[in-house]
């Protein structure tokens, strides 16, 4: 996996630097979670894995899937990845651009696993606390987890803060 | 002893109303793979270098290599339940271990847990492993001595409170055996040891144990011990985590002597930890640090002034230096101090004490090498008695050794070269001595005098123990005021010349041996 980052690290920076250029940020964000959704599909790893189907044939193949969801620069980067061997960086890939594209709009993107589901007013108070904490503007993604007890548990990159009753649980018995 | 069961409840009670319920915020990381005790974890963005990690079942490891994409952990135990996938946590802390008083008389391993049975360790104090040595105006020079109880040692190669002294010889040579006595001999003198025992079998570990607590310096000693059974990491932090609880008694204006036997084996761990974290190999594959390994850990044991004591603890001690001893053992194969890690040392420590295997083979035990072994800074030190007494010891050997190849042509020698090879036989009989019992000043001071008057050059060469056994006993029983006076002061006055000069006479007299 950290071997994955730091190979996809160039590629990322060059589309992100490119994708500035040209002030199409939004469109290869979406392009590059479409590439890497089609090669994170079973059968099609399987044909990216396979030293028998050429590097031609697998750009054609790639190319073919994309239509339509990339442009011209989108299927020169695809055409790239092939030429590299590279294809199986696209979600890392995907993943290092929207970290430059939080980090440059000036947003984190933070996950919020609750017990129960917010209504609308606890999440809008719960994402300007979440602001004033992280100093920074928060995309927020929730998802509900009944595991958890009551609570939440938020995650923004490698910070954690566990605020559930299953952490606090967790702690009290380490402690005990 | 029978557990209360009210009392259990009410601990668990205690400690329910005492648990803090705040949202705990750290940072993860994700293990990408696990190899030979080395975890590489990914994410861990603001992870420390040296913190601790923590691990699902309560297993910590210490973040090693910070890498831009991952983080190089070794488990600080058993890794075999770590699998990829697991989430590891940050502590925020660096790797503390227990310090204190109660930690006397108790074995623990290298993070400080006890493993000799007798139950928790009464101590709420805690300390990082991992310190800076202290600094310049904080240290006061070396002028106070810590008797080994080993007369050639003390005689010849003085140790000094807050010197490093290197015991440095092959396997069979007598390494550990003086470190021992070193210890018992510091039973009374209100200097507390440390005993770091590195990549040693366990029934070595324990002989040791058993030697301490039958001589009762069980007492004045804590017992770290990373044996060879244990993870590479554990044995590479263990010579840490005891000079973190020497530095509490050396922070606290008292005295403290630490003994890390070995470091070669340390070495050897460090290195497997290193090319297992793929760090570049060096020198017989050690990699580019073990200098450091060794030199930052040795520059912490120092005597520190007592104004630094006054800080250290908040004022309530006034008026104390406090001082942490190092006696480093290093283990060198075939006699080569030559090699990577004893040059090291050697330049690192203040001194060494050079064992040989042939002088042990030839039955002179301690087997030190009185040429080639120094003190650089524990002549300042020595007790004035010892000082004035034993510098001749020195003399006598070193002329002896350049005679002792004619030893065999003694007929066709002259009067004054003879005479000095049978002095210098003598004295070199003299400096044997037993395992486990160590001399006070009083004694070697009367040894040493017996040799430097000319006592034992009527004697013959294998009678000179004999006779020194007779005239110890002796001065025990009839000169016992003498011998406290001597002591106590350490002074070597006319007084007490004339006094040892008159009771040796009347025992060559009187006795027979």
């Amino acid at each position: 996996m950290s071997e994955l980052a730091t190979l996809a690290r160039p590629y990322a920076s060059a589309v992100f630097k490119r994708a500035k250029e040209t002030n199409s940020t939004e469109k290869w964000s979406k392009s590059l979670a479409f590439m890497s959704a089609v090669l994170s599909d079973a059968e099609i790893s399987v044909l990216v894995d396979n030293p028998k189907v050429s590097n031609e044939r697998l750009s054609a193949l790639m190319l073919d899937i994309c239509q339509g969801q990339v442009d011209e620069e989108g299927a020169n980067f695809l055409k790239l990845l092939v030429q590299n061997n590279r294809l199986t960086l696209a979600a890392a890939i995907s993943k290092i651009f929207e970290e430059y594209k939080a980090e440059s709009e000036g947003y984190v993107d933070v996950e919020v696993t609750t017990a129960y589901a917010f209504s609308k007013e606890e999440k809008q108070g719960f994402t300007s606390a979440l602001e004033k904490k992280l100093s920074k503007k928060v995309h927020m993604n929730v998802t509900v987890d009944k595991s958890l007890i009551g609570g939440v548990l938020v995650r923004a990159g490698d910070r954690v803060i566990d605020g559930s009753i299953r952490g606090q649980l967790q702690q009290l018995a380490k402690r005990l | 002893m029978q557990l209360n069961p009210s009392e259990i409840s009410d601990l668990i009670k205690k400690k329910i109303e005492n648990f803090d319920l705040s949202a705990e915020a750290h940072t993860e990381g994700t293990v990408v793979s696990v190899t030979d005790g080395i975890v590489r974890v990914h994410g861990l963005s603001e992870a420390m270098q040296g913190e601790m990690l923590e691990f699902p079942g309560n297993t910590f490891g210490m973040a090693l290599n910070l890498e831009r994409d991952s983080v190089g952990v070794v488990v600080l135990g058993s890794y075999q339940h770590i699998s990829e996938g697991d989430t590891v946590k940050c502590t925020g802390k660096i790797l503390e271990v227990p310090v204190g008083e109660a930690l006397l008389g108790r074995v623990v391993d290298a993070l400080g847990n006890p493993i000799d049975g007798k139950g928790a360790i009464d101590t709420t104090e805690t300390a990082p492993i991992e310190k800076i040595a202290p600094g310049v105006i904080a240290r006061q020079s070396v002028d106070e001595p810590v008797q080994l109880g080993l007369k050639s040692i003390d005689a010849m190669i003085p140790v000094g409170r807050g010197q490093r002294e290197l015991i440095i010889g092959d396997r069979q040579t007598g390494k550990t055996a003086i470190a021992i006595d070193a210890i018992i001999n510091q039973k009374g003198t209100g200097i507390k040891c440390i005993y770091v025992a590195i990549g040693q079998k366990r029934s070595s570990i324990a002989n040791v144990v058993r030697k301490l607590e039958e001589h009762g310096a069980m007492a004045h000693t804590i017992i770290v011990a990373a044996s060879a059974s244990e993870s590479a990491a554990l044995q590479f932090i263990a010579p840490y985590t005891g000079c973190s609880m020497g530095e509490f008694f050396r922070d606290r204006g008292e005295d403290a002597l630490i003994i890390y036997d070995d470091l070669t084996k340390q070495a050897w761990a460090y290195r497997q930890v290193s090319l297992l974290l793929r760090r570049p190999p060096g020198r017989e594959a050690y990699p580019g640090d073990v200098f450091y390994l060794h030199s930052r850990l040795l520059e912490r044991a120092s005597r520190i002034n007592a104004d630094e004591v006054e800080k250290l603890t908040g004022g309530k001690v006034k008026g104390k230096t406090g001082s942490l001893t190092a006696l480093p053992i290093i283990e060198t194969q075939g006699g080569d101090v030559s090699a990577f890690v004893p040059t090291n040392v050697i330049s690192i420590t203040d001194g060494q004490i050079f064992l040989e295997s042939d002088l042990f083979n030839s039955g002179i035990r301690p087997a030190v090498n009185a040429g080639l072994s120094v003190s650089r800074v524990g002549g300042a030190a020595q007790t004035k008695i010892i000082k004035k007494l034993g510098g001749g010891t020195r003399l006598d050997l070193a002329q002896y050794r350049e005679l002792a190849a004619f030893a065999q042509f003694a007929s066709d020698l002259d009067e004054s070269t003879r005479k000095q090879i049978e002095r210098g036989q003598r004295v070199t009989e003299l400096m044997k001595q037993n395992q486990y019992s160590p001399m006070s000043v009083a004694q070697m001071a009367v040894s040493l005098f017996a040799a430097n008057e000319g006592f034992l050059d009527n004697i013959e060469v294998n009678k000179v123990l004999d006779f020194e056994a007779a005239l110890q006993s002796y001065m025990k029983s009839e000169h016992s005021q003498l011998m406290d006076n001597i002591n106590a002061t350490g002074d070597f006055s006319d007084e007490i010349k004339n006094g040892m000069l008159k009771a040796i006479q009347t025992f060559i007299k009187t006795h027979s041996w």
